[in-house]
């Protein structure tokens, strides 16, 4: 039998509460949809870090240690400064510096920390580059790819070692999430669900708090009225020669607890003072 | 059910409970259709007040007489092996993939280790860096509302 139309012909009720389907909520819960980052952002591909500024003085990375070059003429050695070569030159220099910060030993570039930072080096400057040219689509691919790579590789070290992949967040200055469990696009509906759902839950939380206080409360009382009564009863029992049910130890017991209770209390006085 | 005190094998997975660790036990289940084996997986909780084993640990867990609460049903009884530290059970040498930790020291060494390196015994516990860089110890979300509040765990 359908309560619905018993309840709809009794007109005090109103139409929302008899209704049994496309329930809408009385509810005033806003919902915001947050804002889509491409996860190509910094703030999505977890890299806290920024790239260090370079010094475009900077000799080219072959040409560091060369005596010729720094006896030249200032116009030749300006012909192999970083800042008058090209981007790749430079993103060689920092990959160089980054690799250093990590390897194992100095002929190590193969290790996984090694390859690390070489990725995130290459992310960063790619990242700063799509900045500048956001419709370079070829370049948000590859970045998104190399984004990828290096979760999937974040993932494989923390199975590993894990005291090296914390490191190496730390080193690398990242920030690891895992995926969630099952992907599904945000809905209105949906998100209102778990934001009711979210709202009922306080509310209970609210309601359970108070009603925890408002028991708490009546705690010293009642031991005050029970003491009085047990030791009464002691007494009457004692003067009637009739068998004696409380003993002096329940009596203290009770003390005890109403002692460790006032205590409580007057310090959640002095707390608010 | 309740008496035998079955001794599981699983995997400690993410869990906002306090006191407890949920586990995963997988098993394989013939399906009889198809005639093959397919993953089941099974989920218990642990009594863990200390929060001995963390995400990804593999645990054994044995059955409580009784239930402690609604949920908890079992308690941790060992941590088998704990997520990126693995013993190898013949030698008792430490594991990193396909080598002995010993063995990459070893080879650093040789070729002149690097100063800057990561060093085991330098390095602290695990743990150091929950809810600043890792955060691995709870399930993310895809973010469903923007409250202007800092959310750790949306994604």
């Amino acid at each position: 039998m359908n309560f619905g139309k018993i309840l709809r012909r009794a007109d005090a009720l109103h139409w929302q509460l008899t209704r049994d389907y496309a329930f809408k909520s009385d509810l005033k819960i806003k919902w915001v949809r947050p804002e889509k980052i491409p996860c190509t952002k910094p703030e999505k591909s977890g890299d806290l870090g920024k790239l260090p500024a370079v010094n475009e003085k900077e000799f080219l990375l072959d040409y560091n240690n060369s005596k010729e070059l720094q006896r030249a003429d200032s116009t030749v050695q300006s012909l192999f400064q970083l800042g008058n070569n090209r981007l790749g030159d430079t993103s060689r220099y920092l990959r160089e510096q980054m690799i250093k910060d990590v390897q194992r030993h100095p002929l190590d570039y193969g290790s996984m920390e090694v390859k690390l930072a070489k990725m995130t080096v290459r992310i960063r400057i790619m990242q700063e580059q799509l900045d500048k040219f956001p419709r370079n689509t070829k370049l948000k691919v590859a970045l998104k790819e190399l984004i990828d790579k290096r979760k999937k590789f974040l993932k494989y070290l923390r199975r590993w070692d894990y005291r090296r992949f914390e490191w190496m967040l730390e080193k690398l200055d990242l920030v690891y999430k895992p995926p969630p469990a099952e992907f599904h696009w945000i809905t209105r509906k949906e998100s209102l669900q778990k934001l009711t759902d979210a709202h009922c839950e306080k509310i209970k939380e609210e309601r359970l708090a108070e009603y925890r206080n408002l028991l708490n409360k009546q705690k010293i009382p009642f031991l005050e009225d029970a003491i009085k009564k047990m030791e009464f009863v002691r007494r009457e029992q004692i003067d009637l020669d009739i068998p004696i049910t409380v003993t002096e130890e329940q009596i203290a017991d009770f003390k005890k607890e109403l002692e460790f209770l006032t205590s409580q209390r007057d310090l959640q006085l002095e707390d608010k003072e | 059910m309740a008496s035998r005190g079955a001794i599981l094998l699983g995997q400690c997975m993410p869990c906002i409970k306090k006191n407890a660790s949920k586990i995963r036990i997988r098993r394989m289940e013939l399906d009889k259709n198809l005639n093959m084996y397919f993953k089941k997986e099974e989920f218990f909780f642990a009594h863990d007040p200390e929060k001995v084993c963390k995400t990804g640990d593999i645990v054994l867990i044995r059955e409580l007489p009784q239930r402690l609460t609604r949920l908890i049903s079992h308690e941790i009884e060992k941590v088998v092996y704990p997520m990126g530290d693995i013993t190898d059970p013949l030698t008792g040498k430490k594991v990193v993939v396909g080598k002995y930790r010993d063995q990459i020291e070893e080879a650093n060494r040789l070729y002149g280790k690097s100063e800057k390196a990561f060093d085991y015994e330098k390095a602290p516990p695990r743990g150091r860096l929950e809810g600043t860089r890792d955060f691995t110890h709870g399930e993310t979300y895809i973010k469903y509302h923007e409250d202007g509040k800092d959310q750790p765990f949306a994604v």
